[in-house]
């Protein structure tokens, strides 16, 4: 909101600049978005806080000024009774109110000032609404704003010679009921909208927006003032439905404080008569405008406690008596806080440990180290989460973190079916974010898209994170690990560069890496129907899957001659599996033999058969059996592939011998041959 | 060759006849010959083998000698022993001149201007890290991590945090819903509680609480969700930390305590600190906390809105009504505080655009 700094020293003086104003009011939890030099004045714009409809208004924050200076309220903007005079007793309309629901509307006063002239407003009213934002209109109009604007409570002007009933209501609006808005706008209202009625029609938006037929203008004579407290909850919920926001609503749903009602009204009345003439008729309202006293019972002791910095009892006393608080001392040492109509915000104890907080000044609170009591919790999912991130980024891949919220085709796109288990928003930003992820991949393409149009040629990136889902009727939240791959790795080494174009064995190498971290040994993969796509098992559970990406979801994610390698698995299934017991193994004691086999394979005889053949074959005596090197080419002929395997042969209990080695690896061999038609070189 | 001749000789020891003695003058001589031969690295090493290895030509002189008479061991002794000293010595020599040490080897074979050979490392993710270094600094003041889900109850995100339904202060947390499941077989949702995307970590606290008794010191990273437009410092989806500690002699001053050691460790000991009053539902008294400006010093520029302070989290001391609603006593008080990843981020690595977190551009991940 915004107020100026002329217009709080019609209320209280200030000694201050406004700059200097700003930063107390900030310290005071008035926080000063900006100040404004205006014809002379000091516009400040202030964000007040939702808790704090009282400052609303420029007494109020004229009252926090205030007690934050240490001065006292010039004028606290409450006009006496004995001001007013009621000149039309024996002519002019007498109105009545019929409130519908009270709830809706706990307080309704109108008074009618006859006989007004409506003209342009004295230039210091203009120049003071137009500080702080709002255009004028004409005398009247223009008081009932500035009044809101200094009193915090809304009025509205009606001219009462359009009504065409004398009976004010004040009703929930009938389904298509319609209006046309002083914005010039034509609304078509339901039940959950308040208005304010004659007998026939609706003439506003209850506590939102006026009606243009009612509206005061040149031609008004007889004015209906109502000052009014309407239910926040209804007010929020209208001007919603009508997207609009207005400072009356603003107000309004903030609560207004039925106690400054009836003065706010006075004080307008009053101005009214100064600037457009006018006798003032008899009133008339309906429903409370008193509101309850309320105290408290608040503990120096407590204040102590919550805060950590010893304030004695005078000064707590003479904080909130700046504040407006009355204070007693009650039982013992503590004191009974009396709370002043317009803090319909304390409601207890802490609520006024706050307030002293705040005047005291929290700058004036030491800092001091808290006392811990140490928790030491085991290895969970985000230790066990960082170790997989440590594994995946030391391996040379990249982090990225996606949004979770996505649109259905992307998701159905990539795993080839309509979920029906999918979670959707139900009030989406757009069709773009409207379910829940239920996989990663789709964000991880759009990453490796994203840089595959910077012209990236290698790609690495990994995310860790949930996806979605309903299981039951319960939301679901499964952990998740997605990587891509794509494009060609450039590694250097001692003879010179070489090109290593992407594959789906460079994810498996990536999966098999974090599963040997985790302790995880009982792993495979195995093909799946498609051609370049493979399930991932732990102890036969299906965790995952890896999988070239599909030339169609390549094309849906803009991703042209390309090969993009992914995969995704459950790291909530994957943890089950883990274990992080270390154990020592003896190093061995005899040295052992290693021998080379160079052979050249068909193409189409698996690798891992070939190894786990000899191992069985080979018994205990081959410590370690390794594929060191592999090549297609030149020197092979078409269909077939040139492998070199390692064995080492060792033995715990003795140094072996040429003799014993020999004739095995000669065994290994015509394995190789006999088995699967390997040619040695 | 005297080696050659040795070896048909040496076959066996004993079958060696004394007049040997000569051989060592023979061997003196092929020696010379051979010494002459040494030209490389590699021939040094055969010579060495040959002459000094563990079966060379001086072992088996040395083997030799108790077949000796008596008299004569002595002096075919130093005549082996200066034999050997002379082959040592020439080894020694001609180390010198083959072997080359490393030192030398790198500056003249290598240029060390070229790339050095690598596997490069990737980088977790900016958010990560800096979610990673607040953990880690809350962890060392004795704190513990816990995670909540992502998709919650409309109690924990708002009733239970002493947030009322249709009241103004929901206006800072608009809030996705979440459709119902329609399917029949997955669930009769009808009666049950309105699901939602948390719009901040602080459910988290009402779930601790319920669940355990204090003393409590946690922190909770995660993601939150508000429908927000996306722009350059907006996103629908984004990052918190919430912490907070409950005990029973939980003050504010511990609360300035905390955040202060926080603040110095992340923006540095000359960071200055303010909290000033503000409002939040879920505590009382409340503290917005400022830092003084990490661009300008304080001394006002644009990132700061020429105040010279940058709000970077809320905070206060625990509600009793949010107390009231996990079902702990009054005798309990406590602080906590909650604060956005990617303003800490983006103030702490000078990053301009939100949206630069969420494109993952290898070119800027790979800056942190």
């Amino acid at each position: 909101m915004k107020v100026t700094y002329n217009w709080l020293k019609d209320f209280v003086d200030i000694s201050i600049t406004p700059e200097a104003l700003a930063d107390k009011l900030a310290m005071a939890g008035l926080e000063v978005g900006g100040i404004e030099e205006h014809h002379g004045d000091f516009v400040f714009e202030i964000e007040i806080t939702s808790n704090r409809p009282d400052w609303l208004s420029v007494i109020g924050i004229a009252r926090e000024v205030a007690a934050g200076t240490g001065k006292t309220l010039k004028n606290n903007g409450f006009v006496h009774r004995s001001r007013f005079t009621v000149h039309g007793k024996k002519t002019g309309r007498r109105i009545s109110i019929n409130i519908e629901d009270k709830k809706d509307c706990p307080l309704y006063t109108a008074r009618i000032i006859s006989g007004v002239k409506i003209g342009p407003s004295p230039d210091w009213l203009k120049n003071r609404l137009e500080a702080v934002g709002c255009r004028s209109i004409n005398n009247v109009v223009d008081i009932t704003n500035y009044i809101m604007f200094e009193y915090g409570t809304p009025l509205h002007a009606f001219d009462l010679d359009i009504l065409n009933s004398d009976t004010i209501v004040v009703r929930r609006a009938k389904p298509g009921e319609k209006i046309e808005t002083i914005d010039a706008k034509e609304r078509v209202l339901d039940p959950d909208i308040l208005v304010i009625a004659d007998k026939g029609k609706a003439l506003a938006l209850a506590g939102v927006m006026g009606g243009k037929d009612t509206e005061v203008t040149d031609a008004t004579r007889t004015v209906l003032l109502e000052a009014a407290v309407f239910n926040p909850v209804i007010i929020r919920r209208g001007r919603q439905k009508q997207g609009l926001q207005t400072e009356s609503a603003y107000r309004f749903e903030r609560e207004v404080n039925p106690g400054i009602v009836n003065q706010a009204s006075f004080r307008a009345v009053e101005m009214i008569r100064e600037l457009a003439g006018g006798d003032l008729f008899p009133a008339a309202g309906s429903g409370v405008s008193v509101v309850k006293k309320r105290s408290l019972v608040l503990s120096p002791l407590r204040v102590q406690e919550l805060l950590g910095v010893s304030i004695g009892a005078v000064k707590i006393q003479k904080i909130l008596r700046q504040l407006g608080f009355g204070v007693k001392s009650s039982a013992k040492s503590d004191l009974t806080i009396d709370i002043p109509f317009y803090r319909q915000d304390v409601v207890q104890e802490a609520d006024v440990v706050e307030e002293v907080a705040r005047i005291f000044g929290y700058q004036n609170i030491p800092a001091t180290s808290p006392r811990v009591a140490p928790q030491v919790s085991g290895l969970g999912n985000r230790e066990l989460c960082g170790l997989v991130k440590d594994v995946l980024v030391g391996i040379g891949l990249h982090e990225a973190i996606t949004y979770s919220l996505i649109d259905r085709k992307s998701l159905s796109c990539v795993s080839g079916r309509e979920s029906d288990t999918l979670i959707e928003i139900a009030n989406p930003l757009s069709r773009e974010q409207e379910v829940m992820v239920s996989t990663l991949i789709p964000g991880m393409l759009r990453v490796v898209g994203l840089n595959l149009n910077q012209k990236q040629e290698n790609i690495g990136i990994f995310e860790v994170n949930r996806v979605f889902s309903w299981s039951g009727g319960d939301p679901k939240e499964e952990l998740t690990l997605a990587m891509a791959l794509c494009g060609v790795k450039t590694c250097f080494l001692g003879q010179g560069a070489v090109k290593d174009r992407i594959s789906l064995l460079h994810v498996k190498g990536a999966l098999e890496t974090v599963f040997e971290r985790l302790g995880i040994r009982t792993h495979r993969f195995e093909p799946q129907n498609e051609t370049g796509s493979m399930a991932v098992f732990v102890d036969n559970e299906k965790i995952g899957v890896a999988e070239r990406a599909k030339t169609e979801v390549l094309d849906a994610f803009d991703i042209k001659n390309k090969e993009v390698f992914w995969a995704e698995l459950s790291l909530d299934k994957l943890f089950r599996h883990k274990d992080l017991r270390k154990r020592f193994a003896l190093l061995p004691v005899y040295p052992g033999i290693s021998r080379d086999i160079s052979l050249v394979l068909k193409e189409e005889i698996k690798a891992g058969e070939v190894l786990l053949a000899v191992k069985e074959a080979a018994g205990p005596l081959l410590g370690d059996l390794k594929i060191t090197d592999y090549y297609k080419g030149e020197q092979i002929p078409a269909g077939f592939r040139g492998l070199t395997i390692t064995c080492f042969y060792r033995s715990d209990e003795r140094t072996l011998t040429e003799a014993e080695v020999n004739p095995l690896h000669a065994r290994m061999c015509v394995l190789l041959t006999e088995r699967f038609g390997a040619k040695i070189r | 060759m005297a080696g050659v001749v040795f070896m048909e000789t040496g076959k066996g020891p004993k079958k060696v006849s004394p007049e040997h003695s000569m051989d060592i003058e023979t061997i003196k001589k092929d020696l010379d010959t051979e010494c002459g031969q040494v030209n490389s690295s590699a021939a040094l090493e055969e010579f060495r083998v040959k002459y000094i290895g563990r079966k060379g030509v001086l072992a088996q002189l040395t083997a030799f000698i108790p077949q000796l008479p008596k008299e004569e061991r002595a002096l075919f002794g130093r005549q082996a022993n200066v034999l050997k000293n002379r082959i040592q010595d020439f080894i020694r020599e001609k180390e010198k001149v083959f072997v080359v040490p490393p030192a030398a080897r790198a500056s003249s074979g290598v240029d060390i201007t070229m790339p050095g050979l690598v596997q490069e490392l990737g980088r977790r993710h900016p958010l990560t890290q800096v979610v990673d270094e607040i953990c880690a600094i809350f962890v060392q003041m004795g704190f513990s991590v816990v995670e909540g889900p992502e998709i919650e109850t409309e109690y924990n995100n708002f009733s239970g945090l002493n947030i009322p339904l249709e009241h103004p202060s929901r206006d800072a947390f608009d809030t996705f819903y979440i459709k119902p499941p329609e399917s029949p077989d997955a669930g009769n949702p009808a009666g049950k509680e309105k699901f939602l995307l948390r719009s901040h970590t602080s459910p988290v606290q009402v779930r601790e609480m319920k669940s355990r008794k204090p003393p409590l010191a946690v922190v909770v990273p995660g993601r939150v969700y508000r429908p927000d437009a996306v722009d350059a410092s907006h996103l629908f989806v984004f990052h918190q930390i919430e912490g907070f500690m409950v005990d029973t002699n939980i003050r504010f001053s511990d609360l300035k305590g905390a955040l202060e050691i926080f603040a110095k460790a992340v923006f540095g000991k000359d960071i200055k600190m303010r909290f000033r009053p503000h409002f939040f539902p879920f505590t009382e008294p409340s503290a917005e906390v400022d830092i003084s400006c990490v661009i300008c010093k304080g001394n006002g520029c644009s990132v700061c809105g020429r105040k010279g302070w940058l709000e970077i989290l809320g905070s206060g001391m625990i509600h009793p009504n949010v107390f009231k609603n996990v079902g702990y006593g009054s005798k309990y008080t406590g602080f906590a505080f909650g604060m956005g990843v990617e303003r800490i981020a983006m103030l702490k690595y000078g990053i301009n655009d939100i949206r630069l977190f969420v494109e993952n551009d290898l070119r800027f991940l790979k800056q942190f």
